[in-house]
């Protein structure tokens, strides 16, 4: 925790000084320009920002979790690259492949931290638009069993990457052009409904259920700080659980039960199915409990040594737990929380409405999937796939998320000049 | 809904509520959820940790078992009784093939290595699991042809280089078969103790078996980062009996002859005691069984089996086999008869109701409470004094002895001499003897019976541990046959000190019995027990068994005698159950075999020859040397030396002599001299000697220029040659010593 705060607080020191010099710069400035107004109207106008200051301190956590996820990765991944033969017994195939991602990533999220955010104001509903015919096209190219990925070479994008950042996209838009019309069942609800339930019919098909749950959450979550009414996110909630119910009685569920069957019973399966089924959960369980407080060490996992299926991907975790100890996974967990706090209170003084819907909903985003995917590897919600940010393997979820780190920063540089 | 607030209220309205929802939401987020998800993992990580952990820990390691290696068992002159070899078992790893071709090759090799059938080990490479054991306890040569096939098959496929593991095991051998097998008894298939020592000191000798775990990974195979724990197994204690070897082949040798010169129904039992100590020299139960195939029966049994019907058959097989592993020694209970006298004289004498003097008539029969109890002897020994009545072995006299004896002492003494209990020796198995009643009450025919040893049924080494007492001075030993315990490195252990129970008579008393015993055994020659060069006392016992077959009565003969009796070392029980020969008695049936163990025994054991001046002349000397010598000066020597000369031929130099230098030769035998080459060739024929008394078989000896060589029992009375080493016919040498026998006819039927 120490180094963290003592950056963090480097970085305050170092704001300081900048916005002192900014401050005398604005004032410059301010004299010589006719309006405020007019001085909004040409920065939206402009596709990049110079000169204004980046969030050092959320660089800097980003940077630290994708460090430390590229090498829990690796230490997670590499008995199973070696064992399989799909990877060419290749030790450091994932992190190879994760590497070079992680650097592009990096460099798009730098990059983007340049681009003016506001340009994606207007883009909004195309984004929307372009994310349904991505989840269209999924369904539509053949492919064995689950249909959630574009296979493009090598590698794989998954079509709802795209979904939750069109919805966070898309509600930044509607609620800033509507923040006063919000108490309105027309402009809040209808379109979450809407919205969502199209996307929803669509992830049913691929099937992605926890895909459902978290564009369900992040739209509950984009309309509740769009000043939607809590009487409707009351009403929503017992829409949605009965809509559940019925899903589940007639059936629609099918994958997703095949995943609930033996939640919660991982330790006390019955039967040999049951067995088979809450493998990956039980030895995620082996993994966290074998860690203890203090962990086996870096690198010391026993449960990667193909007990614990894919443990490069959702269930990184678990082995990070079993390394590195409560200790550790508390450290790397605030880390998250840190990243997230900061992001969502530097999005909070960004100077328009978008920008800090925008920023808190792709903070907000991080801190989610964090809790779900915990709440997976520790049997506490059925196992459905949630990744880990940062940490899962997965190259194009890393660049998707990095960039969209890169357009937090970006708001940064706004919310430093509002700051003025 | 109700109010529309205005716009420009609303802006600075929404950015506040976005605040304040921000807020929530950071508290929803970071500290409800983030809370939630760390306390599920504190709690899984730290409460359920070691669980999860024991858990995982059980999965991901291999635990296997090195097995110990078993203990040896010595005789007390370190000979190897029971020895472990190392041997192999094959293990087979079938969850690493692929296909059924490969399957079918090892299973085609396995099977023709192991000589076992292809489709038991083709069924066993279907499993799918990494332990499957094809072959127990291989020898080095199928292991090396196991080891070369392994090679083959990693050769032709790479994946399967582990498929096949060799363990290592070992095998109990016994290298002398079937000696001491009640004593020794045998292992199982699991290295585990089943019967004598080997079941009695079980914990000495397993050894603790040691463990090595290794870590495997999620397929179940060894991971390729070396991790490996061993726990080194500790080899089991090694064990020294007293008992000799040599002692225990000599008493097996005889007591299987025995056997077969009797026509023993029902096997016979030989204890050879260290009576100062305890210490059993040699335990036999004749026949034995072969301790490396325990579960062969005896082909009569066998055959036996084979006649009954076939669903009785499994258990007349167990019942056979229980029977085979009996230790009689210590499991069978009988009636001692007259062996038992020894105890009854002991108590009678220690107490002071008899002396030397004292006088007892028989009548041939005795009347207890209406009761009829006779005597062997049908006309009745007439009066006798107290050393007459134990020679006679006289019934009526030891009821009498019995009775001044009363119920109480004779109770008394029972249990003192170590009856009513078990020996407690250090063999499994031991049966409890049967007295009339617990508490040691018993009428006057019960007294009147068991003052001769009748109506209690005691174990043979009860009875052996009761004639150390009445010989030793009076103390009654724990028997025991294990002497010390070593570790796997030759650390002694434990080594077991005698232990004196009790003092059951006195020293004196002891003393007068050994004097009796010895003059009852010179007196009874043969029958008692007698060896020439040695002071052996003795006494026969004939008992009925309450059980008969085909009608006729079952007896046990028994002798039980010891050593020397001027200073008693060693004691010998030998007991014969039913022999159907054409004798039963204890003098005829056990008394020989007795003689002959002990003849051989006590000069093993170095126990000096005292011969008296009678023994003397039968004595046999060693030939001197006079090859070479003139003629002259040869058959003054030879004569010198206290022989007899005859000279053959005319040269003048002694060229040949028979018998030749340093072989046996009686002490006044005859020496012939050759002093030329023609005199050599002339011979002899040897006549029968078979049935002539000593004086006769010596004086035909002479009147062919034979020597004679005495053995058996030559001072009792009527003592006649029973062989003779060359047969009657040969053609010999003049001056060749024949070895004779002598035994005799004595009137002791008891």
């Amino acid at each position: 925790m120490l180094p963290f705060a003592q950056v963090m607080q480097k970085a305050d020191t170092n704001k300081y000084y900048d916005e002192k010099l900014r401050q005398s710069q604005a004032a410059l400035k301010r004299r010589s320009s006719s309006s405020s107004r007019g001085r909004r109207t040409l920065e939206k106008s402009k596709l990049f920002m110079r000169g204004m200051g980046l969030d050092l301190p959320f660089l800097l956590l980003v940077l630290v979790l994708v460090i430390i996820g590229l090498i829990m990765m690796f230490s997670a991944s590499y008995p199973i690259a070696y064992y399989s033969s799909k990877t060419e017994n290749d030790s450091y195939f994932y992190l190879k492949r994760q590497l070079i991602f992680a650097v592009c990533g990096v460099a798009a999220m730098l990059g983007i931290s340049f681009f003016n955010y506001n340009k994606l104001h207007k883009l909004a509903p195309i984004f929307l638009g372009v994310s349904y015919l991505a989840l269209l096209l999924v369904l539509i190219i053949p492919s064995e069993g689950v249909k959630r990925w574009f296979e493009i070479g090598p590698f794989s994008f998954q079509a709802s990457e795209l979904t939750k950042f069109a919805i966070i996209l898309f509600f930044a838009h509607w609620g800033s052009i509507y923040y006063d019309k919000m108490q309105y069942a027309k402009y809040s609800v209808l379109p979450g409904v809407v919205i969502f339930g199209s996307t929803a019919v669509l992830l049913i098909l691929e099937p992605h259920y926890s895909g459902i749950v978290i564009i369900g959450l992040l739209t509950i979550l984009m309309l509740y700080l769009s000043g939607m009414r809590l009487f409707y996110l009351a009403v929503g909630g017992v829409v949605l659980g009965f809509a559940v119910i019925v899903a589940w009685a007639t059936g629609l569920l099918t994958y997703a039960m095949t995943r609930m069957d033996g939640w919660g019973q991982a330790l006390e399966y019955t039967t040999p199915e049951m067995w088979q089924t809450t493998w990956q959960t039980r030895n995620s369980l082996y993994a966290i409990g074998s860690g203890g407080l203090f962990g086996l060490g870096l690198g010391q996992s026993r449960q990667k040594y193909l007990y614990l299926p894919e443990p490069q991907n959702d269930f990184i975790f678990a082995i990070v737990c079993e390394e590195l100890g409560l200790i550790g996974a508390i450290i790397i967990l605030l880390i998250f929380a840190l990243l997230v706090w900061r992001g969502i209170t530097l999005s909070l003084r960004a100077k328009d409405r978008f920008g800090k819907l925008l920023g808190i909903g792709l903070s907000s985003q991080i801190g989610i999937q964090v809790i779900l995917n915990i709440l997976v590897i520790t049997d506490w919600l059925p196992n459905t796939g949630i990744s880990l940010p940062f940490f899962s393997y997965g190259g194009s979820s890393l660049v998707m998320l990095l960039a969209q780190m890169g357009l937090v920063l970006s708001i940064s540089r706004t919310a430093n000049i509002e700051k003025q | 809904m109700a109010n529309k607030p205005g716009k420009k209220k609303s802006d600075k309205g929404a950015l506040q509520l976005l605040r304040s929802r921000t807020t929530y939401l950071i508290i929803i987020i970071l500290v409800i959820g983030f809370g939630a998800i760390i306390s599920r993992l504190a709690y899984l990580q730290l409460i359920q940790g070691s669980y999860l952990q024991e858990k995982a820990v059980e999965q991901q390691l291999r635990d296997t078992t090195i097995s110990a290696k078993r203990g040896t068992i010595y005789d007390a002159k370190g000979k190897v009784l029971a020895q472990s070899a190392s041997v192999w078992k094959v293990v087979l790893a079938p969850a690493y093939f692929e296909n059924n071709t490969q399957r079918k090759y090892v299973a085609k090799g396995l099977s023709e290595i192991l000589e076992l059938k292809y489709k038991d080990v083709y069924k066993k490479t279907k499993q799918k699991s990494y332990y499957v054991i094809i072959k127990s306890k291989i020898e080095t040569d199928a292991r090396n042809k196991v080891l070369k096939f392994m090679d083959k098959v990693s050769d032709k496929y790479r994946k399967l280089s582990n498929v096949i593991d060799l363990v290592d095991d070992y095998k109990r051998y016994y290298p002398y078969g079937d000696l001491a097998s009640s004593v020794i008894g045998f292992t199982g298939s699991d290295d585990q103790g089943l019967e004598g020592v080997e079941y009695k000191y079980d914990e000495y000798l397993t050894g603790t078996p040691g463990r090595r775990i290794t870590a495997k990974n999620g397929n179940q195979t060894d991971m390729p980062f070396q991790y490996e724990q061993n726990e080194d197994p500790e080899d089991g204690n090694s064990i020294t009996l007293t008992v000799d070897e040599t002692i225990q082949s000599i008493a097996e040798k005889y007591m299987k002859q025995g056997i077969i010169d009797n026509n023993v129904i029902n096997r016979g039992v030989c204890i050879i005691m260290d009576v100062n100590t305890g210490a059993i020299l040699a335990m036999v139960t004749a026949d034995g069984y072969d301790l490396n195939n325990p579960y062969d029966l005896p082909q009569g049994d066998l055959d036996a089996i084979r006649q009954l019907p076939e669903d009785k058959r499994a258990v007349a097989e167990s019942s056979a086999l229980s029977a085979m592993w009996r230790n009689k020694a210590i499991a069978d209970t009988y009636y001692p008869g007259s062996v038992f006298k020894m105890c009854t004289a002991s108590m009678a004498l220690n107490e002071g109701l008899v002396n030397e003097n004292s006088t007892f008539s028989c009548g041939g029969v005795y009347t207890v409470g209406g009761e009829h109890i006779g005597c062997h002897l049908r006309s009745g020994h007439g009066t006798q004094n107290f050393y007459q009545c134990i020679y006679n072995s006289c019934n009526p006299a030891f009821i009498q002895i019995g009775f001044k004896i009363g119920a109480e002492k004779y109770w008394n003494y029972y249990k003192a001499f170590g009856f009513s209990k078990r020996t407690d020796i250090d063999l499994p198995g031991e049966s409890e003897d049967i007295f009339f009643s617990e508490d040691g009450s018993m009428s006057e025919v019960d007294l009147a019976v068991s003052s001769f040893g009748q109506g209690i049924s005691i174990t043979p080494i009860q009875m052996i541990t009761a004639c150390s007492a009445v010989v030793n001075g009076g103390k009654v030993m724990q028997p025991y046959v294990v002497q010390s315990i070593a570790d796997a490195e030759g650390n002694v252990i434990k080594n077991v000190e005698p232990t004196v129970k009790r003092q059951v008579i006195s020293q004196e008393t002891s003393k007068k019995m050994c004097e009796f015993l010895e003059r009852n055994s010179v007196q009874g020659g043969a029958y008692n027990g007698y060896i020439a060069g040695y002071h052996v006392g003795g006494k026969t016992g004939t008992s009925e068994k309450l059980k008969s077959t085909n009608g006729s009565k079952d007896y046990i003969a028994s002798f039980c005698g010891f050593a020397p009796a001027n200073d008693p070392k060693v004691a010998c029980l030998v007991f014969f159950d039913t022999p159907k020969g054409n004798s039963y008695y204890g003098a005829q049936v056990s008394s020989p075999v007795f003689i002959n163990i002990m003849s051989e025994v006590l000069p093993y054991l170095e126990i000096q020859t005292e011969y008296t001046d009678d023994e003397i002349q039968y004595i046999d000397t060693v030939a001197g040397s006079y090859i070479g010598l003139s003629t002259e000066k040869a058959e003054k020597q030879a004569k010198s030396d206290g022989f007899t000369v005859t000279i053959k031929g005319e040269g003048d130099k002694v060229i040949s002599q028979i018998p030749s230098p340093a072989t046996k030769i009686p002490t006044d035998g005859n020496v012939v001299l050759y002093t030329d080459e023609e005199s050599e060739s002339q011979t002899v024929t040897v006549p029968n000697l078979v049935g002539y008394n000593i004086s006769e078989v010596n004086s035909v000896a002479t009147a062919y220029g034979l020597n004679v060589s005495i053995t058996g029992s030559i001072l009792s009375s009527g003592a006649v040659a029973v062989s003779q080493s060359i047969d009657p016919g040969s053609l010999v040498s003049q001056g060749t010593v024949v070895t004779v026998k002598f035994g005799s006819t004595g009137t002791v039927t008891d």
